[in-house]
């Protein structure tokens, strides 16, 4: 059941990244984007861990797929993007991914990670929060602060005072 | 005479009814029973009490309810009866279903109108019906250039996902489609979903009207899941745990929105924005863009993607109630099961059957069912009242209130459960 349904997320990711590589379609080739950022939600099911695999949706199909969405939508296409069409970056593409699949396969393989024990009860998020706040806690301070720091640099930009609105009767 | 069926005799209709039924027994016979048959072959029946469950044996054991009551209560575990049918999406739909009509009759009352009146007899009440069956006979006019796959498929996806949602409310203790560890996650996930299905769909019709509802749609719904998000933080700090049943048991004694009050007035402004109900109903704003992202749909699409937002409001009320007004938890009014119905049995004039298995449901999950319903009832009042009274309001002072006031007062929340875990008043040594 589990090499089952290993097998089924390993094409449904691996089939929809390069679809959305390929697709001509931006926006289909967005959507080809969520299946694939899906697929690994799934294996981090699959791997005990439905917290994390919540916060992959949530996070990447939920708001970064969206984000990409709204930029095509708004975007010309052929405004910004010259058709190339040369065989040989292709395959050189797809040598490199060879490469690097055999790379990543040895160390792997090396590693003696060889089987995956199934039916383990899922990973408690608690204890990831105890380990955030004790053995981690630089890490934690460091994410926090730049969080901080993006959010507010994020509303500092958005608020403009140099630009009036038209619209605004005020 | 009607002008669609200009022809129309009821012996015409009746003979027709009757030839269809001519032609549906004679098909059964001749092909539905023996093809019935062969697949019997193939299929390996279950062995209850060592006998072969056949189709004969269970329609036997249907007619007599000391065999068929068990079995019921069997089905009733299963999880196609808790997906399709109870705490799923049967539940919710019947539910979703009863706010359509409540809200359209409860809307017209505050407008001093009659609202449905005539379907039905009794201040219409059959209206939703014929509705439904309008909508269903219907033709589905697809625009010609729109992006055909995905405009098909947006109207399910919509129902599915609201489904999805529908199906992590917990309705009475150990009544829950998904019990998972962490379901307030999984549904910040499955809201996450709805502004991708809205923009697409508007975006695939290839009109305008959809296009500018759904690009307002995106906004208000990617802006609003912060505040939405950030004012449950409260309930999980205090709780500890982001399993629903678990935070409904926790509000034994006290509902969170007594500590509270400040995430749960932010939750539900953030709701209304997510639901694009009035007064933030830019995306279907009537009066400007036809219908907004649901101008392009016809027939039964349109009555998909009804279903599914009133299913979601469904979903949101549950959700409130759950995080803050302690769910199922209420004072045991529902009157127990009388004893002797299982040692003597049903006596219905000369005849006394003895059933086993009764009773079918619990005293407690009927009871929090009863509170769970009410208590939804009463947030979904609360819901459509607005949009009774308020005007809708601009784009920009949307996203104002969502950024700068919904925010920091989400934060404000967080805040006080943090004071309120610190001074002493609630955790292990306080007064819960």
């Amino acid at each position: 059941m589990v090499d089952a349904t290993f097998l089924a997320l390993s094409v449904l990711t691996i089939g929809s990244a390069i679809a959305a590589l390929e697709m001509r379609s931006l926006i289909y080739g967005s959507i080809a984007l969520m299946g694939a950022l899906g697929g690994v939600a799934g294996f981090f099911l699959l791997l005990d861990s439905p917290f994390v695999a919540m916060f992959q949706i949530a996070v990447y199909v939920g708001s970064i797929a969206v984000l990409i969405l709204f930029t095509v939508m708004l975007v010309r296409r052929e405004l910004i993007f010259t058709k190339v069409e040369d065989p040989r970056r292709r395959y050189a593409g797809i040598g490199l991914m060879l490469v690097l699949m055999v790379g990543l396969g040895s160390l792997v393989i090396d590693s003696g990670l060889k089987s995956v024990t199934a039916d383990e009860p899922p990973i408690d998020f608690r204890l990831i929060g105890e380990d955030f706040l004790t053995y981690y806690w630089p890490a934690l301070v460091l994410m926090a602060l730049i969080l901080a720091g993006s959010v507010t640099g994020a509303l500092v930009l958005a608020r403009r005072e140099d630009v009036t609105d038209e619209q605004r009767a005020d | 005479m009607s002008v669609i069926a200009p022809k129309f005799r009821l012996g015409y209709f009746i003979k027709a009814l009757l030839d269809n039924i001519f032609w549906a027994v004679v098909l059964l016979t001749l092909a539905g029973i023996p093809a019935i048959m062969i697949l019997l072959f193939y299929i390996d029946l279950p062995i209850i009490d060592g006998q072969i469950l056949t189709p004969f044996l269970a329609f036997t054991w249907m007619t007599h309810p000391e065999m068929s009551v068990p079995l019921v209560k069997a089905f009733m575990q299963t999880d196609f009866f808790r997906i399709a049918a109870f705490p799923g999406f049967g539940f919710g739909a019947l539910l979703a279903a009863g706010v359509i009509f409540v809200e359209r009759k409860m809307l017209a009352k505050l407008q001093l109108r009659v609202g449905p009146f005539y379907c039905g007899k009794v201040e219409g009440i059959l209206q939703l019906m014929s509705d439904g069956i309008k909508l269903l006979t219907k033709e589905i006019i697809i625009p010609a250039k729109a992006d055909k796959p995905i405009f098909w498929v947006a109207p399910l996806l919509f129902v599915g996902t609201a489904a999805a949602f529908v199906s992590l409310i917990p309705v009475a203790p150990k009544t829950v489609v998904a019990d998972i560890d962490v379901g307030l996650l999984a549904v910040f996930a499955i809201i996450g979903f709805f502004p991708i299905i809205t923009v697409l769909s508007s975006w695939s019709a290839n009109s305008k009207y959809p296009f500018i509802g759904g690009i307002r749609a995106l906004h208000q719904m990617i802006s609003f899941e912060i505040p939405l998000i950030l004012s449950l933080l409260g309930v999980v700090i205090l709780t500890g745990t982001l399993n629903l049943s678990e935070i409904v048991e926790s509000q034994a004694t006290y509902w969170w929105i007594a500590f509270l009050p400040v995430g749960a007035i932010v939750f539900f402004i953030a709701m209304l924005a997510e639901l694009e109900r009035i007064p933030f109903d830019l995306p279907e704003a009537e009066s400007e863009i036809v219908a907004g992202w649901l101008t392009e749909f016809s027939g039964m699409m349109y009555g998909l993607v009804q279903l599914g937002s009133y299913l979601k409001l469904y979903a949101f009320a549950g959700l409130f109630v759950v995080l803050f007004l302690g769910g199922w938890q209420g004072p045991m009014v529902w009157p127990p099961f009388p004893e002797e119905i299982v040692t003597e049995g049903i006596t219905m004039g000369p005849v006394t059957a003895q059933i086993p298995g009764l009773p079918l449901f619990s005293q407690e999950m009927l009871n929090g069912t009863l509170w769970f319903i009410l208590k939804t009832a009463a947030v979904i009042f609360f819901i459509l009242l607005p949009r009774g009274v308020f005007p809708r309001i601009r784009i920009d002072l949307l996203l104002h209130v969502g950024w700068y006031r919904l925010i920091g007062l989400s934060f404000v929340n967080i805040f006080i459960a943090l004071g309120l875990l610190y001074a002493g008043v609630l955790g292990p040594e306080g007064i819960l």
